[in-house]
């Protein structure tokens, strides 16, 4: 059941009222592997033979945290990281009449799981659609990246671009595929964060291990789904944060009339209450469950608004992730607390852009040239900043930043200014986190229709991160829950260092 | 687990097996039973295994390894080389390899180095290993037969559950605890049977009445039983379980469009409570909501059941829809993982996958449809969700590996049910009454159509007569044209109902139906005519407007700035283009009128005059009393609800995966009880209440017997102690508003939207819960997902704690609570005691009434110096306020401290 009796009894036995109170209690040490959250879940597996996680890693790690931007409705890889010159090249022509025309037949196409087809989506694009913008070659290694995006440009160096991703649904159900591994018609699975909040003990027990921040994934495309822990547990689960220091999380606050001094003299008395009633009986786990879990619940009430207290941040850097722009200040805002997560030891932090409740903000069916122009204006300029802060305080080295969206964009255009879903082919990037700086990996076609070198379904990605953090998927599975070998995935192991 | 090298694990839970390897695989000695046997099982055990034996091989057992398979001895004891196992292996040749393509990877290098290490050492196993029977033995594919009670010394016997207890705990040399306080035992009853607790008078009545004796405390509990079994409280409490189990969902959507489930479900939610309530037999509950439009097509109330059928629709995907029909209703009623075979054989159950489509084509022709409730004729507004055969003549193919991309078109399924399970499927098709295939001609229905359109036209004749008196000449125009367009309308409407009497009630056909059908063609025609003269006379007069208009703006120059304009189109464009677009459809049905043709729209929709039968046939397959697994799978949810845990592990799958349980016997004599008592639900759970092994303790201090019976039975398998539990989340939410005497007991009806559900005082059973619409407090707190919920977790979470604390529910309600009790008792002393038995239904420890008094004490001098005191900030405004008084708030805050407790949202 993952409650260690002697670390219980440790626990219970040293904790007095100062370290109940302290902000400070950092640390695995006397907590062992237990972690914020796994403290009782009676609903799991209590036959004998199998455990719970002990919260260590399998492996050396090379990171201890993640940062997961996810851009949601499907950025343009043709346009961000993958440049192909024959669009411009074949503009306005079919497919067909390219030396390229057996994309079309290719067979990678029976990858392609169709949810539903409508009028805006389930078809060919064959007319060529040229490139919306420019590439030029950044940094010493030279990666290309588009002109959309000049301040992730000067991290060229830090980056592994994979242009060889691909995955199933050419629907946006893809956004919920790509963080559990599993299709949206094959129902909801743990997510990725909850599998690294699962499979890893806390760092810092006073925070949520899994936090996300901006708006959930919205209904049609797995809704809260897309961040949750499904059978591992809600405990697991991402807990989302507002950057609102009045209001960051579910039930943080109480109401406006309480005072601090009222409310921790009562947190004490029940502490004291429920310990008298932990003597009469010593063996309800569950008792010994819930005294701990209120004296994480007060030290995270006090630790989470502290996040996102920007004020504590010097000038240069809240500039630096444009905090003083409109354009820039909500996400800009989010890698900022993103980056103060993970500064405090938080597993892993995800982050959505362009949620919408829809389909997503990246959707640019028509008119893709303003709609990236102005999306990656958001996003640009706070992902550079985050990058060079993140080197800046030597936490890039302990952090792996990952950029991903559900798909691509077809090469060809949908009868108007705009392109559509792509799961064939698509870019990600990641960087930190002993992730090669400088390097690209795998391809697309001259089109950028199908991956075609080193092709990667959307889960090498997880079994990239975690192998980067330590943990073996494999081992981490629960009984009687099959999970695939594609629901796991493969490292890509040519973009680590 | 660490330093064994290569590590070989089963876990028992489900049996599957998780394969770990080490990184120095390779050295050690093999172990059969830990290494090699979950290697066979998880790699080949589908085709080798007791359930199929390709090539007669079978791998699940030492001795039959070594048997070999037709083509002799796959395995020489001391030689790798002459193992034939070894070959196939390791073959590299994809069509000599076993695992087959399409049947799994090929072995990694470290398991076939396992298996060349066993062989070399012998290739030994335990002689006295277990082989398994034929699958068709397993112990849940058996009838349950009524076994003896195994009545042992009278001191122990209770009824025949604590008998069949008492005979398990003395096999394993358990002694059983005592019994639990009077007082413990009414709430773990009171919030057990209708997920409310008692209240402090109840608690008093029957301590004081149990104190009399041993007799007078039998009948006091036999009357607490008779009570709350008879209370509303219980469809509530007992609904919300079966509503986890039968997959209960609100509708959801993006605005008003559906996505899943289905609007107005609640009222299958209404039935559900309605039907415990009155003690209707499970098996009849079965048959209403499999179907109830083929047994009681005319009985709105039997129609809700179906509301089981309708929570399944799924927009985008008809299979999506009913592969979810399929694999729950299998799972719910008869613990069926027949899901498992829609791609392939059923890995582990004696099912094929033709047992899948079998089933699929009971549902196949089904589809949902929203009837007409009372006068509401907007569907969106109000209406009746239920189930009926759309397509009775649809056909079901095998689909192959389970893609619906891949039809069988040679393989057409008939409706059927998987025969190991025995029993009699069959089919009898069901003619519907005129009602229910076209409820717009039911008399009643009929004449409020018509008098609705009757008022229609008198009002617009009034209309008209006035406009007449004020000689609006202008406006006359318009309510003529309105008023001829009423009265034809209600021409069209009684030409074609009589039209749809003579077909549909009288049978009438050939030419004197055809006379009838072109004068209901004809009025209609007319109908769509005068609505179209009165259309474009509107359109006509607003363009006239928007020129006026248009001038007055030109007039007074004020141009709209570029960005309105762009927003905004221009008004006279739009009424041109509305009047264009009215003109139009004046055109055709000018051009209309002139047909002579009898196709006239009949007056509401009608729907196939016969079901299939499919369902019901189903129904009674389940119901059979021959079914081995529809009464153990009902008694086991029944018993875990009870006693905190399942007597079979798994909720929704009985099958091989499945051990015999070790309280089978008691299974079986339940599920027989429940069957012979005409499976009345009320009946099973008084049995189980009422049993002793259910007044036992939770709380057991160390001793003797407890610590022998924890050395023998750690986890309480045996019930030799009580289980406590977490409540779930409505029961502390419903806790939390009963203490302070808030809740609002009014039953059924719509749901609270989930948005407002932190401000209401209904029972959480009838807060939304649909997809993506759950309750944050409820969520926190382990609700059901509405996916799939066959047995609820208890986590114990840090959120729980903020949402305990901090909630402005949980807030107000202390602080209500807190003036309720100071406005009955004297003193800090009175009032901790009194705040003990409101809120936890027990009286504080000494050392607890000591604490508590200081607390208040010392809390009351901390608030009464305002300058030691620091605001929170930010926060939502207090629901009800704090009390000015510092006494009295430091007793709100202990109230407060007190629902925060563990025993509060613990039975014990």
């Amino acid at each position: 059941m993952g409650m260690n009796e002697e670390h219980v009894e440790n626990d219970l036995g040293e904790m007095n009222r100062r370290a109940f109170f302290s902000n400070s209690a950092l640390g695995m040490g006397a907590l062992g592997g237990m972690a914020l959250g796994s403290l009782l879940n009676e609903g799991m597996g209590a036959e004998s033979g199998w455990s719970s996680p002990d919260g260590q890693p399998h492996f050396a790690p090379k990171a201890k945290s993640v940062i997961w931007m996810f851009m949601v409705g499907g950025a343009s890889h043709i346009e961000s990281f993958d440049p192909k010159p024959a669009l411009n090249k074949y503009a306005g022509m079919s497919i067909e009449e390219t030396p390229y025309k057996d994309v079309l037949t290719s067979p990678y196409l029976a990858n392609e799981r169709i949810v539903a087809v409508d009028k805006n989506n389930g078809f060919m694009r064959t007319e060529i659609f040229p490139l919306q913008t420019g590439f030029k070659k950044r940094g010493q290694s030279g990666l290309e990246i588009s002109d959309w995006f000049p301040h992730l440009g000067d991290c060229a160096d830090d980056l592994s671009i994979v242009r060889s991703m691909w995955t199933e649904d050419s629907n946006h159900g893809a956004q919920l595929a790509f963080h559990t591994g599993r299709a949206r018609v094959d129902g909801f699975f743990p997510t990725v964060g909850s599998w690294v909040s699962y499979g890893l003990g806390a760092i810092n027990e006073n925070l949520p291990r899994f936090v996300v921040l901006g708006n959930p994934l919205a209904a049609c495309c797995g809704g809260k789904e897309g961040h949750r822990a499904n059978y591992l547990g809600p405990q697991y689960d991402g807990v989302p944060l507002r950057i609102d220091p009045n209001d960051p999380l579910a039930y943080a606050k109480p109401d406006k009339s309480v005072y601090r001094e009222e409310q921790r003299a009562q947190f004490e008395a029940l502490d004291k209450l429920n310990r008298m009633a932990a003597k009469r009986d010593p063996h309800d786990e569950a008792l010994r469950a819930r005294i701990k879990s209120y004296e994480l619940a007060y030290r995270m009430q006090m630790a989470v608004p502290e996040v996102v207290k920007f004020d504590e941040e010097s000038e240069a850097t809240r500039e630096m992730y444009g905090l003083d722009k409109a354009k820039t200040k909500t996400f800009g805002e989010q890698l900022l607390a993103a980056r103060r997560l993970v500064e405090r030891g938080v597993r892993f932090v995800q982050v959505f852009h362009g949620s919408n409740g829809g389909a997503g903000g990246w959707d640019a069916h028509g008119n893709l040239k303003t709609n990236h122009t102005n999306n990656a204006a958001q996003v640009d300029q706070p992902m550079g900043a985050l990058l060079k802060d993140l080197k800046q305080r030597g936490l890039l080295d302990e952090t792996l930043v990952v950029w991903a969206t559900e798909f691509g964009r077809t090469p060809g255009s949908q009868k108007s200014d705009g392109r559509d879903h792509h799961p064939f082919g698509f870019s990600i990037w990641m960087a930190g986190g002993g992730i090669k700086g400088g390097v690209v990996h795998g391809a697309t076609d001259e089109l950028g229709y199908h991956a075609v070198e080193d092709r990667h379904y959307v889960t090498d990605v997880h079994a990239t991160l975690m192998r980067q953090m330590g943990l073996d998927s494999h081992r981490l599975s629960i009984p009687g829950r099959v999970r695939l070998n594609m629901e796991i995935g493969s490292p890509i192991r040519q973009i680590i260092a | 687990m660490r330093s064994d090298g290569l590590i070989l694990k089963i876990f028992g839970v489900m049996g599957l097996v998780v394969i770990s390897v080490h990184a120095d695989a390779g050295v050690g000695k093999v172990d059969y039973v830990r290494d090699v046997k979950p290697l066979f099982e998880k790699r080949c055990g589908a085709c080798h295994g007791a359930l199929k034996q390709k090539a007669g091989l079978r791998l699940d057992a030492g001795v039959l390894v070594m048997k070999g398979s037709e083509e002799g001895a796959v395995i020489k004891a001391g030689d790798v080389r002459g193992s034939l196992l070894i070959t196939k292996v390791t073959a590299t040749d994809i069509e000599d390899r076993m695992p087959p393509e399409g049947e799994g990877e090929a072995l990694t290098d470290e398991q076939v180095d396992l298996l060349r290490r066993w062989i070399t050492q012998g290739a030994v196993y335990p002689e006295d290993e277990k082989i398994t029977g034929d699958p068709r033995e397993h112990w849940a594919y058996q009838t349950p037969l009524r076994g003896e009670v195994p009545w042992g010394v009278k001191a122990e016997a209770g009824n025949p559950i604590d008998a069949f207890i008492a005979a398990r705990l003395r096999s394993r040399g358990l002694e059983r605890v005592g019994f639990a306080e009077p007082g413990v035992w009414l709430r773990r009853l009171s919030l057990d049977l209708v997920g409310l607790p008692p209240t402090v008078d109840e608690l008093t009545t029957f301590e004081a009445a149990c104190a009399k004796g041993d007799a007078a405390a039998a009948k006091a509990r036999q009357q607490v039983i008779d009570h709350l079994v008879a209370s509303e409280r219980y469809g509530e409490r007992w609904g919300r379980h079966w509503m986890d189990v039968w997959r209960y969902s609100d509708w959801s959507g993006f605005k008003n469009r559906l996505r899943g489930s289905a609007r107005h479900i609640w009222r299958w939610r209404d039935w559900i409570v309605e039907s415990l309530n009155a003690d209707k037999g499970y098996d009849r509950m079965v048959m209403e909501m499999l179907a109830g439009d083929e047994l009681a097509p005319l009985d709105a109330d039997t129609l809700r059941a179906t509301g089981f059928l309708a929570r399944n629709f799924h927009h985008s995907n008809r299979n999506i829809w009913l592969d979810n029909t399929v694999e729950h209703t299998l799972k719910a009623f008869m613990g069926v993982t027949l899901n498992c075979a829609r791609c392939h054989e059923h890995k582990y159950d004696p099912i094929d996958q033709e047992a899948y489509y079998r089933m699929r084509a009971v549902f196949e022709p089904h589809d949902v449809r929203t009837d007409r409730v009372g006068n509401q004729g907007n569907l969106l507004m109000d209406g009746l969700a239920r189930a009926y055969d759309k397509e009775p003549e649809a056909v079901t193919w095998l689909y192959i590996r389970g893609s619906e991309k891949a039809p069988d078109k040679t393989r057409a399924m008939v409706a059927g049910a998987p025969e190991v399970f025995g029993g009699e499927y069959e089919v009898e098709e069901i003619e519907l009454p005129l009602a229910s295939y076209f409820p717009a001609l039911v008399e009643e229905r009929r004449e409020a159509s018509l008098k609705a359109l009757r008022n229609v036209l008198n009002r617009a004749e009034k209309s008209l007569a006035a406009g007449d008196a004020k000689g609006d000449g202008a406006n006359v125009v318009l309510l003529k044209l309105k008023r001829d367009e009423a009265a034809a309308n209600l021409e069209s409407r009684e030409a074609r109902m009589r039209a749809d009497v003579a077909k549909y009630f009288e049978r009438v056909e050939g030419e004197a139906f055809e006379v009838l059908a072109v004068a209901a063609a004809s009025a209609e025609r007319s109908h769509s005519l005068a609505a179209a003269e009165r259309s474009v006379h509107e359109k006509r007069t607003a363009l006239d407007k928007a020129n006026v208009d248009q001038k007055e703006v030109d007039e007074a120059e004020k141009k709209p700035s570029a960005a309105e304009a762009k927003k905004v189109k221009d008004p006279v464009t739009v009424a041109k283009g509305a009047l264009t677009k009215a003109e139009r459809a004046l055109k055709t049905a000018k051009g209309a009128v002139k047909n002579e043709d009898g196709k006239y729209t009949s007056i509401g929709d009608v729907y196939p005059k016969v079901s299939t039968g499919r369902r019901t046939a189903l129904g009674k397959w389940m119901t059979n009393r021959g079914n081995p697994l529809t009464a153990r799978v009902a008694v086991n949810h029944m018993w875990m609800r009870h006693f905190g845990a399942p007597l079979v592990e798994n909720m929704f799958d009985f099958g091989l995966r499945s051990p015999e349980p070790t309280h089978v016997k008691l299974l079986d004599w339940l599920a027989v009880e429940l069957m012979e008592s005409g499976w009345s639900m009320k009946w099973l759970h008084r049995l189980m209440v009422s049993s002793e092994t259910y007044r036992l303790k939770s709380v057991v201090a160390d001793g003797q017997i407890a610590e022998a019976n924890r050395a023998i039975d750690p986890d309480n398998h045996e019930l030799w102690k009580m289980n406590a539990m977490r409540l779930d989340a409505e029961t502390i939410r419903d806790g939390v508003l009963s203490a302070a005497g808030s809740l609002d007991l009014t039953m059924g009806g719509a749901p609270v939207a989930f948005l407002e559900a932190d401000g209401s005082r209904r029972r959480s059973v009838y807060l939304q819960n649909a997809y993506e619409k759950q309750a944050r407090f409820m969520v926190i707190f382990d609700a059901a997902s509405v996916v799939d919920c066959y047995r609820r977790s208890a986590s114990v979470i840090p959120q729980q704690a903020l949402a305990m604390s901090n909630s402005a529910m949980v807030l107000g309600e202390s602080r209500k609570l807190a003036g309720k009790i100071s406005g009955e008792v004297e003193g800090d002393g009175g009032f901790v005691k009194a705040a003990f038995m409101r809120v936890l239904l027990r009286r504080p420890t000494k050392e607890e009434f000591a604490f508590c008094v200081e607390f208040l004490g010392a809390q009351a001098g901390r608030l009464g110096d305002a300058g030691g005191l620091t605001a929170f900030g930010g926060g939502v405004e207090a629901t009800v306020e704090p009390a000015d008084d510092p006494v009295e708030r430091a007793r709100e805050n202990l109230v407060h401290v007190l629902m925060n407790h563990h025993d509060f949202v613990t039975v014990r």
